[in-house]
């Protein structure tokens, strides 16, 4: 379904971070937000995953989508594996059994680094890990807020790779800095002014 | 290498403070004042032989830990509500400030007169203990990661999992911490509370008798008692408490200590 986002407007304090944007979101492709720090790209990410209401403005088409997020941060629960932060958050009635995950999660991580806690792991295996959470939960729609800091370039085609495997025909949205990664991912390059 | 001599190290220096003690108490050379510790080793090895040993000490064990436990679970409950809701804090933060102000030996004297003796020191060791939960559990729970909580609404995650996998890891080391200090303080205020309500077949009972006896060495060895019960309980349910922390936070506290 056609994601339309019309008018939309937030500030803090006074502070205008996000002005009278408008934008349709076309499922099956890849949007790469390329706007300079400060812009709004974790503004609009969070209206539209629902944890920040904007000030004006309407987004029509979010009923009944499933978002699935990389946060700019990790946000992973330090204390438990790659592996358990995944099933955690696995739809109860999700097929994905704890091998199918560690099968996945493998794909981009170091199979020694599964069975260890998060906090152990560098700062690139928890990048990866918070991505292979986000790919192996159902969603209709992925936000990515710069997924790919603190990975190497190896590390990080890989990554993309495995990113453009689990989301075809899906609608991705990702905010990044690197204009090679725009044409590593084939994605539609968009400027928030 | 390391390890045995830290062990040697501790050994030389209890050592020389039971060396001390001892020629302090040859020096005064009066019972009354000062027994030195092969005294106290003689008299508690008597008591070991006796029956009412055991029974005192089971007695003051079982009031004191079931003391204990009744606040630490009515102290994480409660401390749960009043975290959730804000008019529940609101509501308790009076009993809390009272209960932790009032010193304990007018709680004793109360609760001599509303309880009487025997189960003195189960209210007491709960009055004492309960404040320490309670507070511990309002901080841990609000140390949650927010953008944990954040993160946990965008996955849809049901409510018994974020108890587990989000609270639980906020909540231990605060519940962990408190027990420390609770659980040395629940020993030391039920005991105290038993030498002043003398309830039958009590390590407070044994006490008493040794304060009006002056028997000092008795005294003395109904103290080391005391320490090594404590000591035993507190490692007991430190580790009980620790087994319900994930294993990533234990590993974390190990790898600290």
């Amino acid at each position: 379904m056609l994601i339309s986002i019309s008018h939309l407007s937030k500030s803090y304090g006074g502070l205008a971070v996000l002005n009278d944007l408008s934008l349709d979101l076309i499922p099956g492709n890849f949007y790469c937000l390329m706007s300079p720090s400060g812009s709004g790209k974790t503004t609009l990410f969070r209206i539209l995953l629902g944890l920040e209401r904007a000030d004006s403005g309407q987004i029509k088409g979010l009923d009944g989508l499933k978002i699935s997020a990389v946060f700019q941060e990790d946000r992973l629960c330090q204390e438990f594996t790659a592996v358990d932060n995944t099933a955690m958050v696995l739809p109860s009635h999700s097929p994905l059994k704890r091998q199918d995950i560690k099968r996945e999660l493998s794909r981009i991580l170091p199979e020694e680094s599964l069975s260890r806690p998060v906090s152990t792991l560098s700062g690139g295996m928890k990048r990866r890990a918070a991505i292979g959470r986000a790919l192996l939960v159902p969603f209709h729609m992925l936000i990515m807020d710069e997924p790919f800091t603190g990975l190497d370039e190896d590390s990080k085609k890989n990554v993309i790779s495995y990113i453009k495997e689990k989301t075809s025909n899906k609608l991705v949205l990702i905010s990044t800095h690197t204009p090679e990664d725009v044409s590593l991912l084939g994605g539609i390059p968009i400027t928030l002014s | 290498m390391t390890n045995t001599w830290q062990w040697l190290r501790k050994t030389v220096i209890i050592g020389f403070w039971l060396c001390l003690w001892q020629a302090a108490a040859f020096f005064i050379d009066n019972n009354i004042i000062l027994v030195g510790p092969v005294e106290v080793f003689r008299c508690l090895a008597g008591l070991l032989f006796l029956p009412d040993f055991w029974k005192s000490i089971a007695g003051s064990f079982g009031k004191i830990s079931a003391g204990f436990l009744t606040a630490f679970f009515s102290g994480v409950l409660t401390g749960s509500l009043a975290w959730r809701f804000s008019f529940v804090r609101e509501l308790l933060n009076p009993v809390i400030s009272a209960v932790k102000s009032i010193p304990v030996a007018s709680f004793v004297i109360l609760s001599l007169i509303w309880i009487g003796s025997e189960n003195l020191s189960v209210f007491i060791a709960f009055l004492v203990v309960f404040p320490m939960i309670y507070t511990g559990t309002i901080a841990g729970l609000s140390s949650t990661d927010k953008q944990l909580l954040e993160m946990a609404q965008v996955f849809s995650m049901p409510a018994r999992k974020k108890l587990w996998y989000i609270y639980r890891p906020a909540l231990i080391p605060y519940l962990s911490s408190s027990c420390n200090t609770a659980l040395g303080m629940s020993w030391k205020s039920g005991i105290a509370a038993e030498v002043i309500g003398v309830p039958a077949s009590s390590i407070g009972e044994n006490l008493y008798m040794a304060k009006i006896y002056l028997s000092t060495e008795e005294l003395f060895a109904w103290t080391l008692v005391i320490i090594v019960i404590s000591a035993l309980f507190e490692k007991l349910f430190l580790m009980l408490l620790n087994l319900a922390a994930p294993a990533g936070l234990q590993k974390r506290k190990e790898a600290k200590s």
